[in-house]
């Protein structure tokens, strides 16, 4: 039985003037799942947020939420969204439990009901030290939980985080996966856009915008096994040596190797199937290089979204 | 009432404590108008007094003295020194060490005691008019006056055919702050909120928290009367304040209702709020906000009635005027303060400052966009 659908955009378009940031965008999240939202800076994934939160008005087609549509009924959807901006956008002069007081009056709570869910929230978010301090002295990842927190004292149905882990420390930025996962196990839908293929990885499901387009939407394990992202006849390799930018330069333009990336102290490249493991060695041998170490390996994500950016940008000349 | 109003608690709960965290804004708000209102009251002093005059008294008798002590026996002039020649005079005035030059030819005495036509020679320094009129028509008039009582006992009468027995009405001493401190007053607080009221909204679109503000549920009603209402309170308190040093710094007494000048400054600073909230629905950053509460500052000075009376500008300079809010405040004032006015004789000027302030309110609200494109 497929799960109900929370998200659905059809043909979602936005322009500004001449420019199109959001070109014909459809997809569709299901309820209770992560939905991890990636492209480049300037791709459009912002103004996909923003009109699904009803913050922008689609240029052209539709997006629902929870079946009601945000440029018709905004006001039905106000209380079922929750939006947490790049900036994480507080108030500088309130404390930190002035900050969640305030959000929840926003909402409509007050008194038993609005105690509660603040005290669960600062459970939640271990926010309990900093509670009288001013938001214009937290550190960045303390800003965010507490912008989080602002941003679920009405207990969304769907959190919608805008690079929620932008400019954040590595270990704020695991426990905020955490925390997402936790909403997630309760059922609560969250649409996360991001730069870091880590997190895309943790997503169960995950969308490709570029130039305005959506490139691919599906589950992670799905598109890694896509025919376009393992071309018939090939396999993808990983080579781990010293000096990668010089090994990478005798390869890339090899008969039989069809793509070459950096990743760290490693490349990996995308050759023929009948490719030998020698012809390689022999050429990274010509740079100077004697030691390499040679697997094969499973698409990553990364790989799935630079073959389809590849092929998409083929396809439109 | 709920509805339409959603969310305006939770925003007046977060403006008192911004506001209050916030000493900077509070300052600015304060001390600047209280500079200003100081400045303008005391430097904005029309009254024409003991002009700086020199005196060239080639007559040297008893009537030249008398006739000079006539001159600063008016209180307009002031002998500040004598000189030897017209040139010297010239030279003085030139040089802005003195206003007026008062000559007195030798034969003076001598043609008035023949009855012939005895002249003196008045130079005035014409660079500021408000002070050349004033010396001029005070010169004049003690011309004529001595004149008429030389003439008077060849006559026969004992008294001048006509005289005026003038009664200046409200401001009997004439003094220029009972005129400028009420238009003071309209000024200072047009500064103080119309700005305060245009950056608090456009630094929350600079934060971005409008944008929190805009996914939540609140109504533009809501967020409109929650941001306005600390100011208000702010914009009352503050009328007081120069209220209070009108009558106690300034000497101007109210002679009217206090109720009826409470509730003109609630219509107009609620007008000026509103104004500056319609300003930050447009404006996309402090910057624009700042220039724009500057175009409507010009107006306000000048075609408000503040200095320059109304009736005399041309129709266009009217019709800017009648579109200020402070032009109807400052003829409240006077009317209220000055001439203590009753409510029925002024209530059409505040039913005009309560429309706008309304209008103002519903137009800032309805053009305030809950979405960005």
């Amino acid at each position: 039985m497929p799960a109900e659908t929370m998200i659905e955009c059809e043909r979602l378009t936005k322009r500004f003037g001449h420019f199109t940031a959001v070109d014909g965008v459809s997809f569709s999240v299901a309820k209770g799942s992560i939905f991890g939202f990636l492209g480049p800076n300037g791709s459009g994934k912002s103004t996909v947020i923003r009109m699904l939160c009803g913050l922008l008005e689609p240029s052209a087609g539709q997006a629902r939420i929870a079946g009601f549509d945000v440029a018709r009924e905004p006001d039905r959807i106000k209380n079922l969204i929750g939006y947490m901006s790049q900036k994480f956008s507080l108030y500088d002069e309130l404390t930190v439990h002035e900050n969640l007081i305030f959000y929840g009056r926003l909402y409509g709570l007050s008194g038993a009901e609005l105690t509660k869910r603040h005290d669960e929230l600062i459970a939640l978010t271990h926010l309990e030290p900093y509670l009288t301090r001013r938001a214009s002295v937290l550190s960045g990842g303390w800003r965010q939980r507490l912008a989080m927190a602002c941003s679920l004292i009405h207990q969304p149905s769907v959190l919608f985080l805008d690079e929620p882990t932008a400019g954040i420390d590595p270990v704020a930025r695991r426990e905020l996966w955490d925390l997402l996962f936790e909403f997630s196990s309760r059922g609560m839908t969250l649409f996360v856009t991001t730069h870091y293929m880590d997190e895309a990885e943790r997503c169960s499901h995950v969308g490709y915008i570029h130039m305005s387009k959506l490139v691919v939407c599906g589950d992670p394990d799905h598109l890694k096994q896509l025919p376009v992202v393992n071309p018939p006849g090939t396999k993808r390799l990983d080579v781990t040596c010293d000096h990668v930018t010089v090994g990478l330069q005798a390869v890339r333009h090899e008969r039989g190797v069809h793509g070459a990336t950096v990743f760290g102290q490693s490349m990996h490249l995308l050759v023929d199937a009948g490719l030998p493991e020698q012809f390689l060695r022999d050429k990274l041998a010509a740079v100077n290089i004697h030691q390499a170490d040679i697997r094969p390996i499973a698409p990553s994500l990364e790989d799935v979204f630079v073959a389809l950016t590849a092929n998409n940008d083929g396809g439109g000349k | 009432m709920n509805r339409i109003f959603r969310g305006f608690r939770a925003i007046l709960y977060k403006e008192f404590i911004v506001v209050g965290r916030d000493p900077m804004t509070l300052f600015f708000m304060f001390f600047p108008p209280l500079v200003q209102l100081l400045a303008f009251g005391f430097a904005l002093d029309m009254d024409v007094k003991h002009l700086s005059t020199v005196v060239l008294d080639e007559d040297r008798t008893a009537h030249s003295r008398k006739l000079i002590e006539s001159f600063v026996n008016t209180r307009t002039f002031r002998v500040t020194g004598e000189v030897g020649s017209v040139r010297e005079m010239e030279e003085l005035i030139r040089q802005g060490k003195a206003y007026v030059g008062l000559q007195i030819p030798p034969d003076f005495s001598r043609h008035l005691a023949a009855g012939r036509n005895a002249q003196i020679q008045v130079l005035i320094d014409g660079s500021s008019s408000s002070i050349a009129s004033s010396a001029l028509n005070t010169a004049l008039n003690l011309a004529f006056r001595q004149s008429a009582l030389t003439l008077l006992p060849q006559t026969g009468r004992r008294d001048l055919p006509v005289e005026v027995r003038p009664q200046i009405l409200y401001n009997p001493a004439m003094r220029s702050p009972n005129f400028f401190v009420p238009g003071v007053i309209a000024l200072v607080l047009q500064i103080a909120t119309v700005f305060a009221t245009a950056m608090s909204l456009v630094r929350e679109r600079e934060r971005g928290t409008l944008e929190q503000l805009l996914v939540s549920p609140l109504s533009r009603w809501g967020l409109m009367l929650g941001k306005l209402a600390p100011y208000l309170l702010i914009g009352m308190t503050m009328g007081a304040g120069v209220f209070g040093i009108m009558v106690w710094v300034f000497h101007v007494p109210i002679a009217g209702s206090l109720s009826a000048l409470a509730v003109a400054t609630f219509f107009y600073v609620f007008a000026l709020l509103s104004l500056g909230l319609l300003i930050s629905t447009r404006a996309q950053n402090q910057m624009q906000a700042l220039q724009m509460t500057m175009v409507f500052m010009l107006p306000s000075v000048f075609f408000s009635g503040f200095i320059f009376p109304r009736e005399t500008m041309p129709w266009i300079f009217q019709a800017i005027g009648a579109l200020l809010p402070a032009t109807y405040f400052i003829e409240l004032n006077r009317a209220i303060v000055l001439r203590g006015a009753h409510f029925l004789e002024f209530w059409p000027t505040l039913l005009i400052l309560a429309v706008m302030a309304a209008g103002l309110f519903v137009l800032c609200a309805a053009r305030f966009r809950r979405k960005f494109a």
